[in-house]
């Protein structure tokens, strides 16, 4: 990302890939890629791809630029260099290379240090799951499903629905929505027009307050940004190793293989110990799951009981979170 | 769909620079396609060939 312009290239930087269709005057057509909580690919498809590259080239035939007023106007320059505590990240590495995460992590870090940091602003760019929508994969306009008591459906959105618009903006792609729901309050309205039936339908979703929020943020890299974690990584047991060590499945059963933190340390834990309860959470979780509990739920300094398996015995330690770093 | 038709230039964020001033070297991906690796001479050659963009950023981790 270094000296990328971030006013005109605004996306989610916590994942891994993401494209836009643009013209030579920094006017873009659509965007494409985004991904929810399920999987890095979860918005990437051949089909979709295609089919958006076909929507893209219809478009620049009659240079049908996206106009609304949420399109970033190319005209400011913001690089990742100029956040205040980027530098001080890229200090510390052997490749001065800005990674998109990096991107999030030095902007979150930035206002953590000015007090201004709060754990509901990891969630950016909601997805369409948010609306309590799915759509179509092949054709990401396409509403697929409506979740019963979610927004969408409360404000009459159907299967079978297209959206054309999101607000005043045009919607070819679960990115071009995304984009779109960055921009949405919390809590907010959003107007969508449908097509349906050949008929265009404008609705009215009511957000209620944390609707950005998603259910299993743990893939975000810059979730550690907003609180502490376990200072630990592992793996979890196999059905093997639960058998022998008679740990049900669907409980929590993850086997310490790195630690790295010290108030891990300082806590008694060792590699290969196995979690069994950590802060009276006792279902089966992966590390990342485990490790961004605390960082959604505990604040720096806080102590939580962590239940630990050790040559077939059941101990409790306690670990006390660092205090909040200073960047 | 012509395979031409669009300009493909990526952004990539994996490699190393030796200062923050400096822009990254360029790892090469490419494959079928012949990718741009500098926005600004993307831009270039969109204007000159009348094609629209393809920006990608990608990012392993």
């Amino acid at each position: 990302m270094n000296g990328i312009n971030l006013e005109l290239f605004q996306f989610e930087f916590d994942l891994t890939w993401m494209s836009f269709f643009m013209d030579a005057e920094n006017r873009i057509y659509t965007r494409y890629g985004g991904r929810d909580d399920s999987s890095p690919e979860s918005h990437l498809n051949r089909n979709s791809l295609l089919a958006t590259m076909r929507s893209a080239l219809a478009l620049h035939k009659v240079q049908d630029v996206l106009k609304s007023r949420l399109e970033p106007t190319g005209r400011t320059v913001r690089t990742p260099e100029q956040i205040p505590t980027m530098r001080a990240m890229l200090a510390k590495r052997k490749n001065k290379c800005i990674h998109c995460h990096d991107v999030k992590v030095a902007s979150l870090r930035h206002l953590r240090n000015q007090d201004k940091l709060q754990r509901h602003m990891v969630f950016t760019y909601p997805t369409a799951a948010n609306l309590g929508i799915t759509v179509s994969p092949d054709r990401q306009s396409v509403i697929r499903t409506v979740k019963p008591g979610t927004p969408a459906a409360r404000a009459g959105v159907r299967r079978g629905d297209t959206i054309l618009r999101a607000e005043d903006h045009r919607v070819l792609t679960l990115g071009d929505l995304s984009h779109v729901l960055e921009k949405t309050a919390d809590p907010g309205r959003l107007s969508l027009e449908l097509k349906r039936n050949g008929r265009a339908i404008p609705v009215r979703l009511d957000l209620k307050a944390g609707w950005r929020k998603s259910t299993d943020p743990s893939w975000r890299e810059s979730l550690h940004v907003v609180g502490p974690n376990c200072g630990l990584w592992g793996r979890r047991l196999n059905a093997n190793e639960r058998r022998r060590l008679k740990l049900a499945p669907g409980k929590l059963a993850l086997k310490v293989t790195f630690l790295w933190g010290p108030h891990t340390r300082k806590a008694g834990i060792r590699v290969g110990d196995i979690i069994v309860r950590l802060d009276g959470q006792a279902q089966d979780m992966t590390i990342k799951q485990l490790n961004a509990h605390p960082m959604l739920n505990k604040a720096w300094g806080d102590t939580i009981p962590i239940v630990l398996r050790r040559k077939g015995r059941e101990l409790t330690v306690r670990m006390t979170f660092p205090r909040r770093p200073a960047d | 769909m012509s395979r031409t038709a669009l300009l493909a230039a990526t952004m990539l964020a994996t490699t190393a620079v030796p200062s923050m001033a400096q822009k990254p070297p360029v790892q090469k991906i490419d494959g079928l396609v012949n990718w741009v690796y500098d926005y600004e001479q993307g831009r270039k050659l969109a204007r000159r060939t009348g094609k629209p963009m393809f920006v990608v950023f990608r990012c392993e981790r």
